[in-house]
């Protein structure tokens, strides 16, 4: 489903990717983890078509496609997702106004109908409460007064909506405690599908303890320097990156 | 003005605009709006504009300043408050204009038209215990120059909703205002600018617990001009006041908001904030905002704050990785940006007037 060759990225002239490799099939969960300014949110960043993130050489095929040739609204519309890391607060755009924007924007994209008012609320309401995101916090202007869980749980409720094809969750478990992070998980888990491929970026083996990936990657200094399954979560842990830097070297 | 003013205090009020004229840019107040420019050098036409009132809702007393046998609360009121040289000009050539009188709690929202060129004068009183809903609009393409004077007894209301429209014309509007105690004032302008366009409003709370709350939207394109001038004197204690401001410019337009808050010496208690924020959507669009405190007492609570910016290049990212095109989320972020300074229009039908002609505006 994803494609990752030689990527380089440059932001503002300094690259932060440097010949990044990654291949995600339908169906799979995979775990991107790195310390700080190893390129993690730069992935994410490229892969939702951020601007200002210049890719310098190498290519980003999504089922089939030149993504990195399509503005980020077109990726969204085709079922690329990234949960982010800060979600924007806008104040002024309830949120259930904004679900309903988003999700018919995208379907418009796709030449499928329109949901009416009703039909939104109605999924959005099932979906919502799956999450505990409250009735009231749908009618909350976006984001603005959530607390950092209902921030996230925010997203998940948006992934669970607009049913992407590749999910990128961007440091979900960032500022999120056990109960927090045991729901979001949850959401996430929920949503594993054999047609969906998953990207799981995380500076924390904890996460991974709650969504279990099939594959881990440690980005380092712009480049995948370690590949692995599960376990290596844990040998992360217990070595810590700097070990695991060293032995890739 | 046949019987509504005295000769005397009519040729006061010449001889007050002649002395100072047409303001220019070198007077400070008039900086970012070149008004003897805009009027090519001058003065307002000796013609009156027109006013038209909608239904007269009971409790509303009407009088036409043009008619002969003014009653005494038009004599006593009008010409009684501050004035400046625009305000002097008006009360001296205008040959019209209406007064308004409210004694009882109105509950039907009373409309004002202004239109033509010319200088004309109205005058608003608001006995105590009185409560109307004011909704003005000022159209047309013409040079007009109204002064308007209202006054609030102890505990009235006045809520004012002003829609200003024009094209290429130049529009003055100067009010001022006092507000006895307890009496509140709650006003939202939504001005969508002309060649030169401008309200001035000069407020005095000079009651205990009296409350002056105004908030505005101005949408602007071409080369549009939208000025909001405001001087708010809180003279006794525990008085209020609340600004909220936003404005969006496109083109070459040009949106100013000047504000200025007194609070005077022994007036502990006040609490006064001001906040005005411009969006530029041209290159060559321009925005100046200068709020500004004068505080003599003590134990007050103020803040102010201003900011021109562009939209928020997060929110837009945001907005377009969940499948909104870009000029999409661009609109909604605009509609977000002037939203909370509409939320502030008390009654939901005129909220919605509002949003209406910002949206209009806004597609054009």
């Amino acid at each position: 489903m994803l494609e990752i060759k030689n990527l380089h990225v440059s932001i503002g002239g300094k690259e932060i990717l440097k010949g990044l490799n990654l291949s995600i099939t339908a169906g799979q969960v995979h775990a991107i983890m790195g310390p700080n300014g190893s390129g993690k949110s730069t992935l994410s960043y490229v892969l939702a078509g951020r601007a200002g993130y210049d890719i310098t050489q190498g290519s980003i095929t999504y089922n089939g496609e030149d993504l990195g040739a399509l503005p980020p609204e077109a990726r969204a519309a085709k079922g690329v997702f990234l949960a982010m890391q800060y979600p924007v607060e806008i104040p002024g755009v309830t949120t259930m106004m904004f679900l309903k924007s988003a999700l018919n924007a995208q379907r418009r994209a796709r030449g499928e109908s329109e949901l009416d008012a009703i039909g939104v609320l109605k999924t959005v309401r099932r979906k919502a409460a799956a999450l505990n995101v409250s009735e009231e916090m749908l009618k909350r202007a976006l984001n603005v007064g959530f607390s950092g869980g209902e921030k996230k749980r925010l997203e998940i409720l948006q992934m669970s909506l607009f049913e992407p094809k590749l999910a990128i969750l961007d440091e979900t478990d960032s500022g999120l405690d056990i109960d927090a992070l045991k729901l979001v998980a949850e959401g996430v888990n929920a949503l594993r599908d054999p047609a969906r491929a998953m990207l799981v970026i995380t500076h924390y083996q904890r996460l991974l303890d709650y969504i279990v990936p099939d594959r881990i990657h440690v980005l380092a200094g712009g480049r995948i320097v370690a590949e692995g399954g599960k376990e290596l979560a844990l040998e992360l842990e217990a070595k810590g990156y700097d070990q695991i830097v060293k032995d890739a070297a | 003005m046949k019987t509504a003013l005295a000769p005397a205090r009519r040729e006061q009020a010449a001889s007050h605009f002649r002395a100072i004229g047409i303001p220019t840019r070198r007077v400070e107040e008039w900086k970012y709006s070149d008004l003897a420019k805009a009027l090519g050098d001058t003065a307002f036409s000796q013609d009156t504009a027109r006013w038209k009132l909608g239904k007269l809702p009971a409790g509303v007393e009407m009088f036409d300043l043009a008619e002969a046998n003014a009653p005494d609360w038009v004599r006593t009121h009008l010409g009684s408050l501050k004035e400046t040289a625009l305000s002097a000009a008006s009360l001296a050539y205008a040959d019209g204009g209406v007064a308004l009188r409210v004694t009882g709690a109105v509950e039907t929202p009373l409309e004002i038209e202004f239109s033509g060129k010319g200088n004309l004068r109205a005058l608003v009183v608001l006995e105590k215990n009185s409560a109307l809903t004011l909704v003005e609009k000022a159209n047309g393409d013409d040079q007009r120059n109204v002064g308007v004077e209202i006054l609030l007894g102890a505990n009235a209301r006045l809520h004012h909703v002003r829609i200003a429209r024009a094209n290429a014309a130049v529009h003055i509007e100067e009010v001022a205002m006092t507000l006895a105690r307890d009496a509140i004032y709650n006003a939202h302008y939504a001005s969508f600018g002309a060649t030169l366009s401008r309200l001035e409003l000069d407020i005095a709370l000079e009651g205990q617990g009296a409350q002056a709350h105004l908030s505005g939207v101005s949408v602007l394109s071409g080369e549009a001009h939208a000025d909001i001038t405001t001087r708010i004197s809180h003279a006794v204690g525990n008085t209020q006041s609340t600004q909220l401001f936003k404005k969006v410019a496109g083109g070459k337009s040009r949106a100013v908001y000047q504000g200025k808050v007194t609070v005077a010496q022994g007036a502990d208690g006040s609490d006064s904030r001001q906040t005005a924020k411009a969006l530029l959507l041209g290159d060559r669009a321009e925005a100046d905002l200068k709020p500004e405190l004068e505080i003599f007492a003590d134990d007050v609570k103020c803040a102010h704050g201003a900011a021109v910016g562009d939209l928020d290049a997060d929110s837009l990212f945001y907005l377009r990785a969940r499948g909104i095109p870009e000029s999409d989320a661009r609109d909604l972020l605009i509609h977000a940006f002037l939203e909370d300074a509409m939320a502030g229009i008390v009654r939901s039908d005129l909220r919605d007037q509002v949003r209406a002609a910002v949206n209009e505006a806004l597609a054009s």
